[in-house]
């Protein structure tokens, strides 16, 4: 109730967390390029890039979120998303899993930001207040690729869950939206006061948790899209999540390779 | 043409990626569909096979990642 007071709307819980945990990975990738781009051609034009592709992100929401809900049949939209959402989550668990292992690099920000800073003064000097185009393209580009999957995790989440008995009384596409804003003004706190590639944050973990968390819904929503009632009904959500959880442990331990047992998940050359 | 072409493969890049996982989960899908359907099998049986038929999916994947075709 208090909730709903002070929203307008009942929160999503799951959506927003979901929503929260995948954009702090994607918006930390984002903000390393913007903060080149702000540090080498000016601030202006990275700012300018990052808040139009903010933009072009919001009316990606607002009009694929709502259409989706009411133009596509609930079954075939549980179905459709499930599946993607199973694809989309076995993709980052994938890659957190061969990173855990020790068999792929760790995404390393402080080289990505080496490497773009040098390519970036390598192109001259920028005239420090006008607008760069190719800043605002650079910053504008990053945001909104990585922001792309960000927008899709909101999106799904919004509508799959709107649609859910679980959450029919919540309002599932604002809470994913409110997660993914949440995590964009964390990560623009957090840059403004540190100034440097936020390297300390655990990208793996995050990416891991997510890439569980999709999968489950991923299946649960499949499944009802395709008509199993799923035993225990929602609640069938906690089993799935640990034997996800269970599996990946056991992968990673499986995969794991020597160097990294010895000295933890430390980065090696990319297979 | 070419860029249609272009245009499928950024979109099967950015969903899924990896042709292993495609395959699996559409074919996991596709068997607990007709099971659902065509045989009535009971649900908490289409749900194990589905979970099963994801994690081999995935660990296949790995599999095949770690594990890269020699030409």
């Amino acid at each position: 109730m208090f909730h709903t007071l002070a929203l307008g709307f009942t929160p999503d819980y799951v959506a927003g967390t979901a929503a929260f945990l995948a954009s702090t990975v994607e918006f930390v990738e984002a903000f390393t390029i913007v903060l080149v781009v702000g540090l080498t051609i000016n601030w202006r034009s990275s700012l300018v890039g990052a808040a139009l592709a903010a933009l072009a992100l919001a009316v990606l929401v607002a009009i694929f979120g709502v259409t989706l809900v009411k133009v596509i049949p609930i079954e075939v939209l549980r179905l459709v998303v499930g599946i993607i959402l199973v694809m989309f989550g076995l993709k980052w668990l994938k890659k957190a899993i061969l990173r855990y292992s020790g068999r792929k690099a760790f995404h390393d920000e402080e080289a990505i930001y080496e490497e773009e800073m040098a390519a970036l003064k390598a192109r001259g000097e920028a005239l420090p207040q006008q607008l760069n185009t190719f800043g605002v393209v650079t910053s504008f580009k990053s945001v909104l690729l990585e922001g792309l999957e960000v927008a899709f995790i909101v999106i799904t989440f919004g509508a799959t869950g709107s649609t859910h008995a679980i959450t029919s009384h919540t309002d599932s596409l604002g809470s994913a939206t409110i997660g993914a804003a949440l995590a964009l003004v964390m990560v623009a706190a957090l840059g403004v006061a540190v100034r440097a590639p936020l390297a300390r944050v655990p990208e793996n973990t995050l990416k891991f948790v997510v890439g569980v968390m999709l999968t489950s819904f991923g299946m649960f929503w499949g499944g009802e899209g395709l008509g199993v009632n799923w035993p225990l009904s929602d609640l069938i959500l906690l089993p799935l999540i640990a034997i996800m959880l269970v599996a990946s442990f056991i992968l990673v331990q499986t995969l794991r390779v020597p160097s990294a047992t010895k000295s933890g998940a430390q980065p090696l050359p990319q297979v | 043409m070419r860029a249609v072409t272009n245009v499928i493969l950024a979109i099967y890049n950015f969903f899924v990626g990896d042709p292993v996982i495609l395959i699996g989960v559409a074919l996991s899908f596709l068997v607990i569909g007709l099971l659902a359907h065509s045989v009535g099998a009971p649900a908490a049986v289409t749900g194990a096979l589905l979970v099963v038929g994801v994690l081999i999916s995935v660990s296949l994947a790995l599999w095949r990642e770690v594990h890269p075709a020699k030409h």
